[in-house]
């Protein structure tokens, strides 16, 4: 059992080697190829993001590190060692901690079973649960993280979603996770969760923990990144840290750079004929989401015009 | 509920008598069915009692239907409140007897078709003093608990007898229908016949109380056994579902059964069955009860310590006549 | 950090009024419980031998022929399956011991540790095809519950030629093992049956194990949420696996009660349909049929119910014909309060 580090920040400011590397890893299901050449470092206090579309190859890439996977060429090494993990436990005992989107916790389990979940405390040889003590510590760790849950009891499907996604970084970090992979962590929450998950994110990282911060949020990863890379079709479309890159670019690149201006000067045609004319009140009326009603409507701007 | 129906078409609209009559068949139905004469007579005065009667039966099957109209017949005419009750289960079934025991009552008869299970208990009703009578199944094994009396047929022995009565009919190749897996006596009619036949009897398993299912074994069996020429059922429902498999089958095999239902009586009439072994399952229930009453109020006991056995009566043609009535009211 | 959260934190207010009393009722068994209750107090009015207290041994007796099986049923179902195997295994386990001690004249002892082998191999097998193959344990168990049935006739036949395995009452061995699985005794006036004892015994074990082990943790973990519980390092395999031999050594349990109670024959077509009594058992006592939630002393309670509608209703001594009906009707009715009391409790 390894026991919390705590928050007092022993943040390391010079990046230090990577606690993960990937080099060149790739991974094919049959002839079909998820992964292509991909290369990333993890280090400590640094929170890289991943980001990219659906498809893109960032749960494949979870997968691997998180040992639910094994990668089909390339090198992944851990703490400077080649490895190859064949189940989730592995890597967790190498210090990965992955929290999924919607599979973090067991939705009718109470809060401190889920907390525990894996790496029960228990006393005796049968395996006796401690659970005064478990309940005493799960409490002290969400309060230290500023997550206030009253009745540990309740089941982990009745706290919000920022909540859940808060429960599970606690957990991990609690026991002693190095590198931290978090699938999507804000994807379904709203504004104000959103940024209760990133604020934890920044205290992950400030705990000395090297954050993999899966995303399809420029928004969202540039407000904590420090390294960004962009997955497309399999490979890597863009690798760059935070002091060469603006979230414009970041945004741009994410939706695809060239090909995201020429779809912006189509939309900007399209938008236009959107907006409704006083003159055309009939026209509001057409539903503007039909292909057909906007085709109209740029036919006529372009009269206009 | 007819009372009802007077009250309420006299009341109704004129329209709806008309159409009430006009709706009516002119065969079949409830009307044409004649009331039971059965244990009509008059009700003895002995003191009130009350008897279990608890069967290996599972729901809605008509030959314990028989049975138990021939227990409440004795019942009604003993001034005895019969409780009725049933589980195909084994141990089950012997808790059944064990919560007769605990409801104090005056007499229980009881199945003995899964011996081992239910003996123990029977064993204790008699210790507690509850006078118990055996009726259908447990001829081997009735003598050892101390029961009054066994009201059955010896399987075999009808098995055999039908066996005699199939060699009579010239049958060269029989099919014997065991429609319940596990049920002894099933086994020993099959056996009886085997007795006699030898080699010309293949016995074919099939769920009993899937009918559909049953029907498509049948047909594909005698699809494939071409030189069957005798489907040996051992109830009626099978019967009555072979006769329709041979058509299927286009088989020219014979259908022959055990026991009797209103439709087996038809079936035999008509002479789609071939003939019918009855067990006399109303009298079982009748003697069983009322061997008891007997018992309670005159120290009587039948059969002298030996079976009393209740069949097998053979039912064809011949003979159809005098039972087709009792069938039709379900008392045979 | 906190009061950056607002609705949450709301949330939480709620939840921290929740006193002892309404944390008792979230109890998933309290439903059937109270279900429980209004089914005794039910019969007590209505069913004059069901006051007397000596026929509790009956009434209990009834409960435990199905409650033995509904304690590991319950702890698959919590786990997330489900095994439609459990009754004709019981079955198989006697018919093993029996006819192996007979055709071999063994001790009955060996039959019954071979018989356990069995049963354990067969749970073993279920869990095994059901990781191997991802398939529903729906399907799984039915081609295993076909399998059973099968072997069970077939091999009875084979061996006794009849349908019923021969009687080994008379051999070296029965008496110690019926005093073990099937004997009785007296207490205080009620006839008490050994295996009511045996499953207070196995409900009370289970349902520690369920609550105040990490093995339970784990059971609540794979039927929640399996990919989670895999994900932060919880053996989901095994954890299955163990659940389908468990139900395999219950089935062994009961498999030798039905053999010595029934003077060491088994029935060979026997135990068919059994498997959704167990269920219903699991299900009544507030099991989820989906898994990640439920309670061992509930699945014992729901069989309790089951049991003392069953011979509440031949106590009562209505006509037989409306039994199934009377039975469905009660079980409704105790479905129904236990659904009443859950919906009050989360309320709270």
């Amino acid at each position: 059992m390894t026991t919390t580090k705590g928050f007092a920040s022993e943040a390391a400011t010079s990046p230090t080697t990577p606690i993960v590397h990937l080099e060149d890893v790739g991974k094919s299901y049959g002839n079909i190829q998820a992964l292509r050449g991909v290369s990333l470092s993890v280090r400590q206090g640094e929170i890289t993001c991943v980001l990219g579309d659906n498809g893109a190859g960032k749960s494949t890439l979870i997968k691997i590190i998180a040992g639910l996977h094994d990668y089909t060429s390339g090198t992944m090494s851990v703490n400077g060692e080649e490895r190859h993990f064949s189940s989730p436990r592995e890597s967790l005992d190498s210090g990965i901690a992955t929290v999924y989107q919607d599979l973090a916790l067991a939705p009718l389990m109470s809060v401190w079973r889920n907390f525990f979940l894996g790496n029960e405390l228990t006393t005796g040889p049968f395996g006796v649960l401690n659970s005064h003590k478990m309940k005493r510590i799960a409490q002290e760790e969400l309060t230290k993280m500023g997550i206030s849950i009253p009745n540990l009891e309740q089941p982990v499907g009745k706290l919000s979603g920022g909540q859940r996604q808060c429960v599970a970084i606690a957990r991990a970090i609690y026991f002693g996770a190095k590198v931290l992979i978090l699938d999507e962590p804000t994807a379904a929450l709203g504004v104000n969760q959103s940024g209760v998950v990133l604020k934890y994110i920044v205290k992950a990282r400030d705990a000395g923990i090297g954050v993999i911060f899966i995303t399809h949020n420029p928004h969202h990863a540039y407000l904590v990144g420090n390294h960004f890379v962009i997955l497309k079709l399999g490979r890597v479309a863009l690798d760059a840290h935070r002091a060469d890159i603006t979230l414009e670019q970041l945004t741009t690149e994410m939706a695809g750079g060239s090909e995201l201006e020429t779809l912006s000067h189509e939309l900007r045609g399209v938008d236009a004929g959107v907006v409704v004319d006083p003159a055309h009140p009939a026209d509001s009326a057409v539903q503007d989401v039909s292909p057909a009603a906007n085709e109209t409507a740029d036919d006529e701007t372009e009269e206009g015009t | 509920m007819i009372r009802w129906q007077k009250k309420a078409v006299a009341a109704g609209a004129a329209f709806a008598l008309a159409a009430a009559l006009a709706a009516c068949s002119s065969s079949g139905g409830k009307q044409e069915e004649q009331s039971s004469g059965g244990g009509g007579a008059g009700v003895a005065d002995t003191p009130r009692m009350k008897v279990a009667l608890i069967t290996h039966s599972g729901p809605g099957d008509t030959f314990w239907d028989i049975v138990r109209r021939g227990a409440e017949a004795a019942a009604k005419k003993d001034n005895i409140e019969l409780q009725y009750s049933s589980d195909p289960d084994g141990a089950a079934q012997a808790n059944l007897v064990q919560t007769a025991i605990d409801s104090k009552v005056d007499g229980i008869a009881v199945t003995l078709n899964k011996p081992d299970a239910v003996i123990p208990n029977v064993k204790k009703a008699i210790a507690a003093g509850i006078p118990v009578t055996i009726l259908n199944g447990g001829l081997d094994s009735w003598k050892q608990t101390g029961a009054l009396g066994y009201f059955g047929q010896d399987e075999r022995i009808a098995g055999r007898a039908t066996g005699n009565k199939l060699k009579s009919l010239g049958a060269k190749k029989v099919i014997c229908v065991i429609h319940e897996q596990g049920n002894v006596s099933l086994e020993a009619r099959c056996q009886g016949i085997t007795d006699i036949l030898g080699d010309a009897v293949e016995n074919v398993n099939v769920n009993g109380t899937d009918q559909p299912g049953t029907q498509a074994t049948l047909t594909s069996k005698l699809q494939a056994d071409k030189n069957a020429d005798y489907v040996m059922a051992l109830n009626a429902g099978i019967a009555l579902t072979a006769v329709t498999a041979a058509k299927d089958a286009g088989s020219s095999a014979k259908v022959a059964s055990f026991d009797m239902s209103k439709e087996m009586a038809k079936a035999v009439k008509d002479g789609t069955v071939e003939f019918a072994v009855d067990q006399q399952p109303y009298l079982q229930g009748y003697l069983a009860v009322d061997a008891i009453w007997l018992y309670k109020t005159n120290g009587d006991t039948i059969g002298g310590g030996e079976a009393t056995l209740t069949g097998p009566a053979f039912i064809d043609k011949t003979n159809i006549a005098a039972v087709e009535k009792y069938a039709a009211a379900g008392t045979r | 950090m906190a009061s950056t959260i607002t609705s949450p934190a709301a949330a939480d207010d709620r939840v921290s009024t929740r006193s002892v009393g309404a944390r008792l009722l979230s109890r998933p068994e309290i439903g059937s419980l109270v279900g429980a209750a209004v089914i005794l107090v039910f019969f007590l009015i209505t069913a004059p031998p069901f006051r007397d207290i000596d026929n509790t041994g009956t009434i209990l007796y009834q409960a435990a022929l199905i409650g033995v099986m509904a304690v590991p049923v319950s702890l698959l179902m919590i786990g997330g399956e489900f095994d439609l195997s459990a009754g004709v295994a019981v079955t198989t386990s006697g018919l093993t011991a029996g006819i192996l001690a007979y055709q071999l004249s063994l001790n009955v002892w060996v039959g019954v540790v071979v018989a356990l082998a069995l049963s354990l191999a067969i749970g073993a097998f279920n869990g095994w095809l059901l990781m191997r193959t991802g398939l529903p344990s729906f399907l799984v168990t039915l081609g295993t519950f076909f399998i059973l049935q099968g072997v069970n006739i077939a091999v009875t036949r084979l061996t006794s030629g009849a349908v019923a395995s021969n009687s080994i009452s008379d051999m070296d061995g029965f008496d110690a093992a019926k005093a073990v699985f099937a004997s009785e005794f007296t207490l205080g006036g009620i006839t008490i049956k050994i295996i009511i004892v045996w499953w207070i015994v196995f409900v009370a074990i289970a349902a520690w194990v369920l609550l105040r082990t990490k093995i339970g943790n784990w059971i609540f973990a794979v039927g929640g949420d399996a990919a989670a519980a895999r994900a932060v390092g919880v053996p989901v395999k095994k954890v299955k696996i163990g659940l389908f031999m468990t139900v395999g050594f219950f089935a062994w349990f009961a498999g030798m009660q039905l053999l010595f109670i029934q003077n060491g024959v088994v029935q060979s077509g026997e135990g068919v349909g059994k498997e959704f009594l167990y269920i219903i058992a699991a299900v009544v006592g507030g099991c989820l049929l989906t898994g990640g939630y439920g309670s061992v002393v509930g699945g014992a309670i729901g069989a309790l119910i089951f049991g003392m509608v069953q011979l509440g209703v031949v106590y009562a001594g209505w006509n037989a014909d409306w039994f199934k009906a009377f039975l469905g009707v009660m079980l409704l009715l105790a479905t129904i309060v236990n659904l009443i009391v859950k919906n009050k409790a989360e309320e709270r």
